[in-house]
């Protein structure tokens, strides 16, 4: 009971406070439009091109794939990586292992508050405008697209949250996380289907994409897929294993990183 | 003009020598960037592997565009990346130091970070360039006109980067807008240059010119066209001109927020 108050104090606090910014909100919403926005543009000028159809997809299941890549990056998990990273640079790190909360919580919570007023208001834009420009696809017309696409974003959130916790623990013993973190964001962008929809994946990146953590952490991508009708237990399966796996790696981790730090008081 | 010059050159040395004292760190920034950087080639080449040729624009090409952006980003961020810690120097009242400084303000701005990431995409930048090069079989004037494009590249992001980074002046939250608004100008760069045809080209080469950064010089150099270099040229100028004038205009809106940061 204790847990859940303090996980919602911390995220109505930031919900509270991001209302305020309305620069904040403005900003994301303006990266989506160049990024999604000119990306969709730019997609359907290619499949006018290309008839239509490419590797026998049409543009509007590509057009929604890639809306929920983007509204999903809105969401700024990612950047629980540099937060630790920063703790750690900072020293920060050790006032807060001195308080009686748990830092990975703390940090959970306050990464999904951060991010979750700009999230919602992209995915309610983004959905209303793409729906009102292309229409919705029959694929997401089915009983069982809403309730897979929720298990998948849940899914899909926690091991986002893992991958990047366990590049921002990387701090307590790399002296520069950067370079690891570039690299772990690019595996997630390219394999999550973000300029390149997974449906234009060739065959080996396609496995990569369902077999690694970097592709399951967005598998809300594939949900528009005709595909995801036979294969969502599969593909939600892989994301729960990874889920469990990282989970393990991270705790073992932290347990780690604990020892490395002394708190000095002062 | 001179001296101001020597006294820019003297602060990226410095940087440069500072940063270069974390080796460890410096090489690791270096060489994650360019790993970084292919990840773009790897996207755009699987993307013209699934649906062909556009409008002329081959795999080859998305190398050299690749090449152009890195480099023109390297370049900048790798001499000027105080410009885009603008909104951080605002908020924190440190731009003091600047005003106070006898010297050129945009240049003393500018000069006073150096990234070191940013030394990884001009490594990449070059290799990209060397390739497309090769592959393109240039001859003598298609590499004079890349190298003067890599110039004008370069120009027109650091003009940008000023404007967009500018903005720190007049909004309170301008950490999140400048970036944003930065985003805008940088992202559609990295895009493949055959897809933005009609009014989205018109609109990404003379209202946000991030064409100018990418696609065009990789089709001025590809066609060897010197109609077009004209008007990259000119563009340049007209941008760097407007980049000062917006600078200089929103410089007169900082109020110092009474941080004791002088001498930072």
């Amino acid at each position: 009971m204790k847990r859940i108050r303090f996980a919602r104090k911390i995220i109505t606090t930031l919900l509270r406070d991001r209302t305020q910014y309305r620069g904040r909100l403005f900003v994301d919403t303006a990266s989506l439009i160049a990024r999604c926005g000119v990306l969709l543009v730019l997609y359907y000028y290619v499949f006018q091109l290309k008839g239509g159809e490419v590797n026998d997809t049409p543009f509007i299941l590509v057009a929604w794939s890639m809306l929920f890549y983007f509204i999903f990056m809105t969401f700024r998990l990612r950047d629980i990586a540099r937060s630790i990273m920063q703790d750690v640079q900072s020293g920060i790190v050790e006032i807060l292992f001195s308080k009686p909360i748990s830092y990975i919580a703390y940090k959970i919570w306050w990464q999904i508050g951060s991010g979750v007023y700009s999230f919602l208001v992209a995915a309610i834009v983004g959905s209303v405008a793409l729906m009102s420009i292309v229409g919705i696809p029959d694929t997401m017309a089915t009983v069982l697209f809403i309730p897979t696409l929720l298990s998948v974003l849940i899914g899909g959130t926690v091991l986002t949250l893992l991958i990047y916790i366990i590049v921002g623990l990387l701090a307590f013993w790399i002296e520069e996380v950067n370079p690891v973190f570039w690299i772990v964001d690019k595996a997630v962008m390219i394999l999550g289907g973000s300029y390149l929809p997974i449906a234009l994946f060739p065959d080996l990146m396609y496995k990569f994409a369902l077999y690694s953590p970097f592709g399951a952490s967005q598998f809300i991508t594939h949900t528009v897929y005709e595909s995801w009708q036979n294969n969502w237990y599969v593909l939600a399966g892989i994301q729960y294993v990874w889920i469990l796996g990282l989970a393990v790696v991270m705790v073992i981790m932290f347990a780690y990183a604990r020892k490395k730090v002394s708190v000095n008081g002062g | 003009m001179l001296r101001e010059l020597y006294f820019a050159l003297y602060a990226i040395k410095k940087n440069i020598a500072s940063s270069a004292e974390l080796r460890t760190s410096f090489l690791m920034n270096v060489i994650g960037m360019t790993i970084n950087n292919t990840a773009f080639i790897f996207l755009w080449i699987f993307f013209v592997q699934s649906v062909g040729v556009i409008n002329g624009w081959t795999g080859a090409d998305i190398v050299g565009l690749q090449g152009f952006s890195a480099l023109a980003y390297g370049i900048v961020f790798s001499v000027a990346m105080g410009i885009r810690k603008l909104p951080d120097y605002v908020a924190s009242g440190s731009f003091d130091r600047f005003m106070l400084s006898p010297k050129n303000i945009l240049l003393r701005v500018a000069t006073s970070a150096f990234s070191a990431s940013a030394v990884g995409d001009v490594i990449f930048g070059i290799i990209c360039l060397v390739i497309y090069a090769v592959l393109l079989h240039a001859g003598f004037l298609q590499i004079l006109l890349g190298t003067l494009l890599v110039l004008c590249a370069a120009i027109i992001f650091l003009a940008c980067t000023v404007i967009v980074f500018s903005t720190s002046f007049y909004f309170v939250d301008a950490h999140n807008v400048s970036n944003g608004l930065f985003e805008i100008f940088f992202t559609p760069a990295l895009f493949h240059g055959g897809a933005f045809q009609g009014i989205t080209r018109f609109v990404y080469t003379f209202l946000i010119p991030s064409l100018l950064i990418g696609a065009l010089p990789v089709e001025i150099m590809r066609d060897t066209s010197l109609a077009g270099m004209f008007l990259v040229l000119f563009l340049t100028l007209f941008w760097l001109f407007v980049a000062v004038i917006v600078f200089n205009k929103a410089v007169r809106r900082y109020e110092s927020s009474n941080f004791m940061t002088f001498g930072n």
